[in-house]
């Protein structure tokens, strides 16, 4: 230790400037996230091999390893993972999109209704929220997954249902910041109704948070649908990034052709780092506090 | 005090409003009867039939009202009694199962917590103490990626390398092996929970610590010749401990989540397995009870923290 040259830590006070700056790193994650996205959107219309033909080449047995004609390797079925990957994106980001959504609607609206009303609305909403986060969100997930049929839809709602009450405690909380301010105060003495105050003045500054955390959230729901495809309770037809992962990982697979379960994993790695990091960012940038009031 | 029997009042009322859902949901939603006497439940045709159903509905009471049924369901689970098994002719019963699983669970939970905070501290101590400089950089984008990775692609990847390339740990969990080499296996599974748990710690801590350094007080410890070590451990540590011991029960309750999915990879047979085991089969007391045991954990947890608050800071007493 060399307790006589240094002095406490001191801190860059730089962070003032670089917060204000989304960066290079910002855009790098915004095009991959959009490259996957559009790969997602246009998979039938792409030049892709058919993600359910078994492409067995006589005399070798699958599944192949990466080559020319299949980029990420074949599965032991002798299927083209690189269009499987492609393909399982589109379940795996409907059914994170949808429920960040149906977190962004309804959690939000009642986060609003709680923040700008108080008493017995913010105490009712506020408890609600509260039952919601207790439960550990997995086995919520577990228990409707395996009580109704596991349709997408299914899936989509329940991780909808869980990311309720993280947004909705955001936009409670936002809102309280916001109810006090002066151009509400104008809006009010101006004779606006309450439903004018929070359509025009609230929800526009509500909004900015929640988009920061609808990044998160989207990262949070496509890795939820990974555990759930593991304990066997994702989406039962078609592919997903999860099942893809869970079909690699058997310990056989695993040790003769790791590329199966790591073709997945990279991309569900980046696109979750990607969403992580734009998220992150967004938020210092415009300064999201969770925990405000 | 009265502040205390609220907060145990509202723990209560949570663990109450989560049963009734999930018992509620559970008989609502499925079908009991269905799921005891498998197809033989739509057998009213003959007397033979009849009288199997009318059995079944009186072992189970299932010809009682709800309310009834939850209550006689309550009163059993608080004295530790959760009931028969659906499937197996109730053998054994929930509790005989629970209590074989139960300790796999809790003892790869208290391994990746116990690595978890023995890595985060050290980690935040050194990265706080070389705030901004090249490898605290390097230690932040390291703990960003071990957050975006989730616990089944790690787990995924820690199997591959340490049980298929280089052969250090053993694949199979064996039940039957002596408790040393029993918690020998259950070190990378734990491994795969610490990791991502000790970024988000370290994470925390980490700023918590820079905020800290930056108090009048550490000034005056350092100007009066406290050396630099003692004014990390000593004097900033303890009271950065706070948001810690908050994000340390808040994540218990992901990692209960997450020991449910690395015993599935890890062939672990924990309550994770039993959960999936009983959803297959559609056995609704045993996927009540994991359920009724995990949510208890994780209001047990929320109440501890408070507790320790107390302790460690008596600001929190007085208001």
């Amino acid at each position: 230790m060399t307790d006589e040259t240094d002095v406490a830590p001191v801190v860059a006070p730089a962070d003032e400037t670089t917060t204000r700056k989304l960066g290079i790193g910002f855009w790098i994650s915004v095009t991959w996230i959009a490259v996957v996205v559009l790969a997602a959107l246009l998979a039938p219309w792409l030049p892709l091999k058919d993600p359910d033909a078994n492409f067995i080449v006589p005399g070798e047995r699958p599944p192949y390893s990466p080559n020319g004609t299949h980029w990420f390797g074949t599965d032991q079925d002798a299927r083209d993972l690189f269009s499987r990957t492609i393909f399982g994106a589109r379940i795996s980001l409907t059914v994170g999109f949808v429920a960040i959504a149906c977190g962004m609607v309804f959690g939000g609206a009642l986060g609003i209704l709680a923040g700008f009303f108080r008493g017995w609305w913010d105490r009712i909403i506020s408890f609600v929220f509260l039952v919601l986060l207790s439960f550990p969100a997995l086995v919520l997930a577990i228990l409707i997954t395996a009580l109704l049929e596991r349709s997408q839809r299914t899936i989509s709602n329940t991780l909808g249902i869980l990311s309720i009450s993280p947004v909705g405690r955001v936009a409670r909380a936002t809102t309280i910041s916001f109810a006090d301010r002066e151009f509400v105060l104008a809006a009010r003495t101006l004779g606006a109704k309450n439903s004018r105050i929070i359509i025009r003045e609230l929800l526009p500054n509500v909004l900015i948070p929640m988009g920061a955390l609808a990044l998160l959230g989207m990262a949070v729901a496509v890795v939820a649908e990974g555990g759930l495809a593991f304990l066997g309770l994702s989406v039962a037809k078609g592919s997903t990034w999860g099942k893809l992962i869970l079909n690699g990982s058997g310990s056989r697979l695993l040790a003769d052709s790791p590329w199966v379960a790591f073709a997945p994993i990279l991309v569900l790695f980046i696109t979750v780092l990607a969403l992580n990091f734009a998220g992150d960012r967004l938020r210092s940038y415009f300064d999201v506090k969770e925990t405000s009031l | 005090m009265s502040y205390w029997l609220q907060r145990l009042g509202a723990a209560i009322a949570l663990l109450l409003a989560v049963s009734m859902l999930t018992f509620g949901a559970m008989n609502l939603l499925g079908d009991p009867l269905f799921n005891i006497l498998g197809p033989s439940a739509g057998d009213t045709e003959t007397e033979e039939g009849r009288q199997i159903i009318q059995a079944a509905k009186d072992e189970y009471n299932l010809d009682d009202p709800l309310p009834a049924r939850y209550v006689q369901w309550a009163a059993g689970f608080v004295t530790g009694d959760f009931g028969v098994q659906f499937g197996l002719d109730g053998e054994p019963p929930v509790s005989d199962l629970i209590k074989e699983r139960l300790p796999r669970t809790l003892t790869l939970l208290i391994m990746a917590q116990m690595m978890a905070v023995t890595l985060a501290i050290p980690w935040a101590l050194f990265s706080a103490s070389r705030a901004d400089s090249a490898i605290d950089k390097v230690s932040t984008v390291t703990s960003f990626m071990f957050i975006a990775l989730p616990s089944f692609a790690l787990a995924v990847i820690m199997k591959y390398l340490f049980v298929i390339k280089f052969e250090i740990f053993p694949l199979i969990f064996n039940a039957a092996d002596p408790l040393a080499s029993r918690l020998w296996q259950m070190v990378l599974p734990a491994m795969v929970l610490a990791l991502p748990a000790a970024s988000v710690y370290q994470r925390l801590l980490r700023t918590d610590l820079i905020t800290t350094l930056q108090e009048d007080y550490i000034l005056t410890a350092r100007s009066k010749g406290v050396s630099k070590r003692n004014v990390l451990f000593k004097h900033a540590l303890r009271p950065s401990l706070f948001s810690f011991i908050t994000i340390f029960a808040i994540n218990t309750g992901a990692l209960i989540g997450g020991a449910l999915i690395v015993e599935q990879v890890f062939i672990i047979p924990g309550l994770g397995s039993a959960i999936v085991e009983a959803i297959l089969r559609e056995d609704f007391p045993v996927v009540l009870a994991i359920v009724m045991i995990v949510t208890a954990g994780f209001v047990v947890m929320n109440v501890l923290v408070d507790l320790i608050y107390s302790i460690i800071d008596p600001r929190v007493r007085a208001s």
